[in-house]
């Protein structure tokens, strides 16, 4: 499958960056919650700061809002040196997590907010409230109060109220955390589709792996201050390089191998061939990966040539419905696991010998 | 309560009196919630209402103590009591009011102080506010006369600096007994507003400071509304007792600053002319709500929560 090329940083663009953080390092007392993180977002990106409780992505995004000011480092708003400004100097907006709307102001005056502080005449605050509220399909609800609105309303309110001013960047913290599973799919259709339509870089932090994939076009996988991986969902999702990404954005089968030649050989001396470049740098020993689902399952005898395939006896068998998962043991008595659609009757019974196979490029390399 | 619902089985009488046991069970819930109110209700009549009739018989009665009163409906109580009284009416809502604006001014810092910048000492700040409680009323009132002594600290260094005159006083002016009221009712004032305080989401702050409002303008438009309640209710518990307070005047005024609270202790226990300090009670309370109602109406707090 090819990959699209996302990345936004890379080398020789031309396009001017949204954000850019250099060095940037957050400590609060002991602990260090952003640890030297340099991170460039490109004009009217989705980026999603994906990774799980305390990696330090909340913090990133309180910093490019100026709610926190970092211990050393700078950030830079369309190539202007932001750092140390207060968050109302800033040509940035803020989705908070709770939405932080306020209960005392109608869902008028707290989209109108940001315009009534910048002296906007009242007029054009009118005009442009409505122009927003049309914008999230709010129309009609401009005189009650937030907690008169349920949350997927108060979600759309406190987007409004951000957007209205058309910051040069939007800072999202887990905008959707709040909602049910069914409005947060809504939510994320929502979101991307006014992305689109009002051409502002998003940055959106999350923890929920799925929703980064679905609406974000660069993500950026932070684990304990530093980021991980940065590309594409496609991208880290089929070379995340290192195991944390691997497990983070999904299952997925780690073996142990080492080096022999271009490919790598297992315990059990089987040869997998890979993509030469995701050697690169690694001597030896190795872990190489496998997601489940690029995994089939054929009798022994009748591997096709040309493909991936290691031996194994078939531990456990759950029917799902969409699809069937295996549990596998290898001879060496690993456990793999592969997920089958369920295209044919063909079935593997507990106990029955098979050959798990793969194509060469659904290979990666973890560190 | 009009819907339908199962009675509960130990009202339920067996076979054919089941529709006769539903609407009994029903006209019992319709009973219940006046059931709760019963005693509360019953403290008020008793403890409330019954002596606020009889106060309003003895205001229109005439005669003496050793005579007897007689009720006569005699309004010409009010109108001498106030022709009698009327400067001390006059300052009393002046000094109430002065102490609740100047306890507003100190209240309101502290109680954001310890709101949002306590941290963990949070509740160990508010049991301070409280402290001074734990001492009897006349023993902190009594305090401060030797605060306020013309040979004190306080008064000491105000005449070196010049805000007083060289041979001036504190105590047995106004100012001692609007500073005595201000800081007996401090934490009235205080502890309301900080409950308000304490129930802002600081990211509603931070959400006007993304929208472009420096600290001030934050403050203004978000702070103090949402604290609005807690205002209100502070100023009340502290403006309605200090009106009636005649402590505060007796022990750190002298007789030229009196207030009304002073005349209706010496009318009833003193010179024991019920009427005139019947008639001088009604007419406090009433003066109180003339202010506090148009008060309440202007900066209400109802449209506060949604």
């Amino acid at each position: 499958m090819p990959e699209p090329e996302t990345r936004d940083q890379a080398g020789g663009s031309r396009e001017p960056l949204a954000v850019a953080l250099s060095g940037v390092t957050k400590r609060f007392g002991e602990v260090v919650a952003v640890d030297d993180i340099t991170l460039e977002i490109g004009e009217n990106r989705f980026y999603a700061l994906l990774g799980p409780s305390g990696c330090g992505k909340t913090t990133t995004l309180r910093m490019i809002g100026g709610f926190e000011d970092p211990d050393s480092g700078s950030i830079r708003l369309h190539g202007e040196d932001v750092t140390g400004l207060k968050p109302y100097q800033r040509p940035v907006n803020t989705v908070f997590q709770s939405y932080a709307l306020f209960p005392h102001l109608n869902i008028f005056e707290n989209v109108a907010f940001g315009l009534r502080r910048k002296k906007v005449p009242s007029v054009e605050v009118t005009q442009r409230v409505r122009e927003m509220l049309d914008l999230v399909q709010l129309v009609g609800m401009e005189k009650r109060k937030p907690g008169q609105l349920s949350g997927g309303q108060r979600q759309r309110v406190a987007l409004a109220r951000a957007l209205i001013n058309h910051p040069r960047v939007l800072l999202l913290d887990e905008p959707l955390g709040a909602l049910d599973l069914k409005l947060r799919k809504e939510m994320q259709i929502e979101l991307k589709r006014i992305q689109n339509e009002v051409g502002i870089t998003f940055v959106h932090v999350t923890h929920d792996q799925e929703e980064a994939m679905t609406m974000a076009d660069t993500i950026a996988v932070m684990n304990e201050g530093r980021i991980e991986r940065l590309g594409g969902p496609t991208e880290i999702y089929e070379d995340p390089r290192s195991a944390f990404v691997a497990g983070f954005l999904g299952a997925s089968n780690l073996m142990e191998g080492r080096i022999e030649g271009s490919g790598v050989a297992l315990e059990d001396g089987s040869a997998i061939s890979l993509p030469a470049d995701r050697l690169a740098g690694y001597d030896a020993q190795v872990h190489i990966g496998v997601r489940p689902e690029k995994m089939s399952l054929t009798a022994p005898e009748t591997v096709p040539a040309g493909v991936n395939s290691i031996g194994a006896t078939v531990v456990d068998v759950s029917f799902i419905g969409v699809s069937t998962h295996y549990l596998l043991r290898t001879s060496w008595g690993a456990d793999l696991v592969v997920v089958v659609q369920n295209l044919d009757d063909e079935r593997h019974a507990a106990g029955s010998s098979v050959a798990a196979t793969w194509q060469s490029q659904h290979t990666f390399v973890v560190s | 309560m009009t819907t339908e619902s199962p009675a509960p089985p130990e009202v339920t009488p067996p076979g054919d009196m089941q529709t006769a046991g539903a609407a009994a069970s029903k006209s019992k819930r319709k009973r219940v919630p006046y059931l709760l109110l019963l005693p509360g209700g019953l403290w008020l009549i008793m403890f409330y209402l019954i002596p606020m009739i009889q106060l309003a018989g003895v205001s229109l009665q005439e005669g003496s103590f050793e005579a007897g009163y007689e009720f006569t409906w005699a309004w010409r109580n009010y109108t001498d009591a106030f022709a009698a009284f009327g400067g001390h009416f006059v300052r009393s809502i002046l000094y109430a009011g002065t102490a609740t604006l100047l306890a507003l001014l100190i209240g309101y810092p502290l109680a954001y102080g310890i709101a949002f910048r306590g941290g963990r000492y949070r509740n160990l700040l508010l049991i301070l506010v409280l402290m001074p409680f734990l001492t009897p009323f006349l023993l902190r009132t009594l305090a401060w006369k030797v605060i306020l002594a013309d040979s004190g600290w306080v008064v000491g260094v105000l005449q070196s600096i010049g805000i007083i005159a060289e041979n001036g006083r504190l105590l047995a002016t106004g100012w001692a007994v609007v500073a005595g009221i201000t800081y007996n009712f401090l934490a009235f004032m205080t502890l309301p507003i900080y409950v308000s305080l304490e129930k802002i989401d600081p990211s509603l702050i931070e959400a006007a400071q993304d929208l472009y409002s420096n600290p001030r303008t934050a403050f203004r438009k978000v702070t103090l509304p949402l604290s609005r309640a807690g205002i209100v209710a502070g100023t009340l518990l502290t403006l309605i007792p200090a009106s009636g307070d005649f402590v505060n005047a007796q022990l750190l005024g002298n007789p030229r600053q009196l207030m009304i609270g002073n005349v209706i202790d010496s009318r009833f226990l003193r010179i024991v002319d019920y009427p005139t300090a019947a008639a001088l009670s009604f007419t406090l309370m009433v003066a109180i709500l003339l202010i506090v109602i148009p008060y309440v109406r202007a900066v209400g707090t109802e449209d506060l929560v949604a």
